[in-house]
């Protein structure tokens, strides 16, 4: 177990004992413990420097935040004893001992999964509470909000970090495109914008112009997607006139057009959701509008590289459709799985597509095994989000989640015998607004809704969150 | 353990490994115990190695305000009353890290600690998502299995920790807990047994009764015993019905037993069985099913060798037939609540043969009349006690021993039963039972469109 008084010749040992002192309070534990929480950390650095000293290190910091930290760093969980602390305290003690990775991974929720998640915080910013667009895009479960004209982020603690003031009114388009760079858009002014939210200031902007056309001025952005090396934007002219601009990441300045197209029908209006896919570089764009007739709009797939479009469909399509006048009232791709997932309008059913075999007719409609949600067809307000191999569907205020059954091995054609529809939410949660957008990141669903301040933030839980009711 | 072993300590001139004292340093803290509470912590613990661990007191890293709670539980075998201080989430991962767990479990959810007189509603368990629970299953030990919807969740015996697992289900109507993490599941709606990895999430092995139609056979109920599973068969048609016996190792089939295909309008035979428990006191398969019908409702009980495959004892149910039906070992008896009276029966199991076996335990005036007020009531056995639901309330029934004869003397009519109606004021009533079952030292309850589970556990030591 130990190793007695190791010589300073011999070098550390992973077992050999660390006194230390925090605050007055002492500590023992082993420089393995001490080393677990990375060699760049201060207590790395302090017990290395000290390791032969018989006397214990001073450290001049709170004994009880370090008893949850050394906690943490033996047995890679949180005490509940932490509970006395804030997360803001214990935060800022970790990044002080340089340990913040390990208390990040002990307080990152499990693994997002739909059939078993419940709202854990509802974030509203302090002034203009209704979010116009928001992004969680990172992936550390870190989120930004954009409302009236200001960005507020919040870090993966869920925390607020920084709120900045934007020059435009309204945000309704938002993107995370470096790690402290929001691309903003906004549909009542024209131009695509560059903010650093570190150092609060505007660093770029695009805007869609055309030396051989005049009437191409006051582009509008309608959706921003972005890949490693770039972002893409669709541009709307006041006289319908539309294009995805293609933006270079590092220079911030336009690179190429993709799509241009007159606007003059639903089948060429301005794309309304941009979502890139890593693995063949294509960008999917869709528009849907709704009018009196039901829903109508295309999906194209673009080739990032080579601005050639790959695929495309229109609907409502031709007659000859099984589906015709279930037209889609919104799409989205998996990246992780290749799939493309449209929501039909009228039945409510899910229809899929795999995007490594598309063809005339791809869809493969999901159908509901579940007697009790067969209710809820033929809803107004639908959007769909994929996240972590799941589907999350919001209709009108509710949201469910399709899942795949794991285990279960079985050809394409039977691709809806896979999928289970669930609700993730009460019926209580669903009285709270119209669900305007949903999006996944760090192991967090974010929702928000019509009329509803802020952002609901769903997770999974393994804890019971038993209830006392003695 | 003698708490005053010597007087010798590691300073003292004296060899170490003659003490029966030994010194542990955990996290800086000096702690001295014996030999003897250190080797309750059993062969696989982290103290068994070290025990035999040589010079100076042996070192571990671990908080030590944590270990001095396990070390009381060592020595006492009860959690002293300052581990309330912690989480009971921090104290079994400690446990399990000394590898001391079962101790900690023994100590707070073992189920000689259940007293049916002292169980209070204590605790409920949320469910997220809109479904209800459809049936619960538990283990000896306390964790309980969730069916709501097609998703099954999982509370550890702590009930602290959750998992979820989808299923192929869209409702599931049966479920065993074969281990912690296996379980059996069907449905009245869907083809085969299933038996679900519920760590994984995955379909362990599927089990199908071939019948003769080859159509899909639906599971109605599942039982088991120490050694076997048993799972109720009906065909998709409706048109015969089986109970197969596996085995609960190797799950593959070991006997077919009540195998009956329906021909013209029998409708006796064409009761599947749909409650399946084990008389262990007798080894006999305790089967009832019930059929309403036109003329009423009508059941049958039945009580199965398994090995020949017989009928040991059958009773035909014509006038206020079960609802729902209950073997108790304990009081060597079968209860059941009628259908149309919702009274409870009693039949003492060493006195079937006669032509009505039935005492009823409540208003026996109750006339039998169309009404059918026993209808949804559940009635489970645990322990020396009976547990009835009827609405939202819970009635417990238990033997009152009179006078100084033996049980064996005493005639069937002269066992006298009293209920109560359990829990407080402000537990009582709330949206009717759906279900009953026992694990730990705990009841678990769940009502219709109630999104959780209600603990009922006997106050005393818990957490």
């Amino acid at each position: 177990m130990e190793n007695g008084n190791s010589q300073p010749s011999h070098g550390h040992q992973p077992n050999d004992r660390v006194k230390l002192n925090v605050g007055g309070k002492l500590f023992e534990t082993t420089q393995s413990t001490i080393l677990s929480g990375g060699s760049e950390s201060l207590l790395a650095v302090l017990s290395n420097r000290l390791a032969h000293d018989t006397d214990p290190v001073f450290i001049d910091r709170d004994p009880e935040i370090f008893s949850v930290l050394l906690s943490l760093l033996r047995s890679n969980r949180l005490p509940s004893t932490a509970r006395r602390f804030s997360k803001q305290e214990l935060t800022d003690e970790a990044v002080y001992y340089g340990i913040e990775s390990h208390l990040r991974s002990a307080m990152s929720p499990p693994p997002f999964t739909g059939i078993d998640a419940s709202v854990v915080a509802t974030v509203r910013p302090a002034s203009d509470g209704h979010p116009s667009a928001f992004t969680a895009a990172s992936g550390d479960g870190s989120f930004w909000i954009a409302h009236g004209g200001q960005i507020s982020s919040y870090d993966w603690n869920l925390l607020h970090a920084a709120t900045i003031r934007t020059h435009l009114d309204d945000i309704t388009s938002i993107r995370r495109i470096w790690s402290d760079i929001a691309a903003i858009g906004s549909e009542s002014a024209a131009g695509l914008h560059f903010y650093d939210i570190s150092s609060d200031r505007l660093v770029g902007s695009n805007h869609w112009t055309d030396p051989s056309d005049p009437r191409i001025y006051k582009a509008r952005v309608t959706a921003i997607a972005d890949s490693p090396s770039s972002v893409f934007a669709s541009f709307d002219c006041p006289h319908k006139e539309n294009s995805i601009l293609v933006i270079d990441k590092s220079t911030l300045q336009i690179a190429s057009h993709v799509g241009r197209q007159p606007g003059n029908s639903t089948k060429n209006t301005v794309p309304g959701k941009l979502t890139w896919l890593p693995e063949k570089s294509v960008l999917v764009a869709s528009a849907i509008s709704s009018g009196a007739f039901g829903y109508s709009g295309y999906i194209r797939l673009w080739d990032s590289r080579s601005g050639k479009m790959v695929w495309e469909t229109n609907e409502p399509g031709s007659g000859r459709s099984d589906r015709y006048g279930d037209s889609f009232a919104d799409v989205d791709a998996d990246a992780e799985e290749s799939i493309l997932y449209k929501i039909c309008s009228k039945s409510g059913d899910l229809g899929m597509a795999d995007l490594r075999n598309l063809g005339e007719d791809p869809w493969v409609y999901l159908k509901d095994k579940n007697p009790s949600m067969r209710k809820t067809s033929g809803v107004g307000s639908s959007v769909i989000h994929c996240y972590g191999k799941q589907v999350f569907v919001g209709r009108e205020g509710s949201v469910e989640v399709w899942s795949r059954v794991e285990g279960v091995e079985k050809e394409k054609e039977e691709w809806e015998g896979l999928y289970r529809r669930n609700y993730v939410d009460k019926v209580e949660d669903s009285e709270r607004g119209i669900i305007k957008r949903i999006e996944g990141g760090g192991n967090r669903l974010f929702v928000s809704r019509e009329d509803a301040e802020g952002i609901e933030v769903w997770e999974t839980s393994h804890s019971s969150n038993c209830v006392s009711v003695l | 353990m003698p708490p005053f072993e010597g007087s010798a300590t590691n300073g003292a001139g004296r060899t170490k490994t003659d003490s029966n004292i030994v010194t542990v340093d955990v996290g800086g803290q000096i702690f001295q115990t014996t030999k003897q509470t250190l080797s309750l912590a059993g062969p696989k613990s982290l103290f068994s190695r070290i025990s035999v661990s040589h010079s100076g007191p042996p070192f571990i890293d671990r908080d030590p305000e944590l270990f001095s709670v396990l070390l009381s539980l060592l020595r006492t075998g009860n959690l002293p009353s300052k581990a309330k201080a912690f989480d009971l989430q921090d104290l079994i991962s400690e446990s399990q890290f000394y590898g001391i767990e079962p101790l900690l479990l023994n100590s707070l959810s073992n189920p000689s600690q259940f007293d049916a007189f002292n169980l209070e509603k204590s605790l409920v368990l949320p469910l997220n998502g809109r479904n209800s629970p459809s049936t619960i299953a538990t283990t000896p030990c306390g964790s309980v299995h969730v069916a709501h919807g097609s998703k099954i969740t999982s509370f550890d015996w702590s009930l602290r920790t959750k998992s979820t697992i989808l299923t192929q289900f869209t409702a599931i109507d049966s479920l065993l807990a074969i281990s912690p993490s296996l379980a059996a599941a069907g449905a009245t709606d869907f083809s085969g047994l299933q038996i679900l990895d519920l760590q994984k999430g995955i379909v362990k092995e599927s089990l199908n009764w071939e019948n003769v139609t080859r159509s899909s056979s639906t599971v109605q109920a599942i039982g088991s015993s120490p050694e076997l599973l048993f799972a109720s068969f009906e065909s998709g048609r409706r048109n015969s019905n089986s109970i197969m016996v596996y085995d609960l190792q190797t799950m593959s089939p070991v006997a077919e037993v009540g195998h009956s295909e329906i021909y013209g309008a029998d409708i006796d035979s064409a009761i599947p069985a749909t409650k399946l428990n084990w008389v262990s006191g007798y080894s006999l398969l305790m089967a009832s099913g019930s059929h309403s019908g036109p003329s009423g409702v009508l059941g049958n009980i039945k009580f199965w060798d398994v090995r020949s495959g017989n009928v040991v004892w059958e009773l035909k149910e014509k006038v206020d037939c079960f609802s729902d039906i209950a073997v108790s070992d304990n009081l060597s008896g079968i209860f059941k609540v009628g259908v149309n009276t919702g009274e409870v029966y009693f039949s003492d199991l060493r006195n079937i043969d006669s032509y009505n076996p039935w005492v009823c335990l409540g208003d026996r005036r109750k006339p039998v009349n169309g009404k059918k007020e026993g209808v949804g009531c559940k009635i489970e056995s645990h322990g020396n006690q009976v547990f009835c639901s009827k609405g939202g309330n819970i009635e417990l029934w238990t033997e009152v021993v009179m006078g100084s004869s033996k049980q064996s003397d005493v005639k069937l009519e002269d066992r006298v039963f009293r209920k109560n109606l359990m829990g407080r004021v402000k537990d009582m009533g709330g949206s009717k039972i759906t279900n009953l079952a026992f694990g730990g030292n705990k009841m678990f309850v769940t009502r219709k469109d109630q999104q959780n589970v209600e603990v009922w556990e006997s106050s005393g030591r818990g957490f």
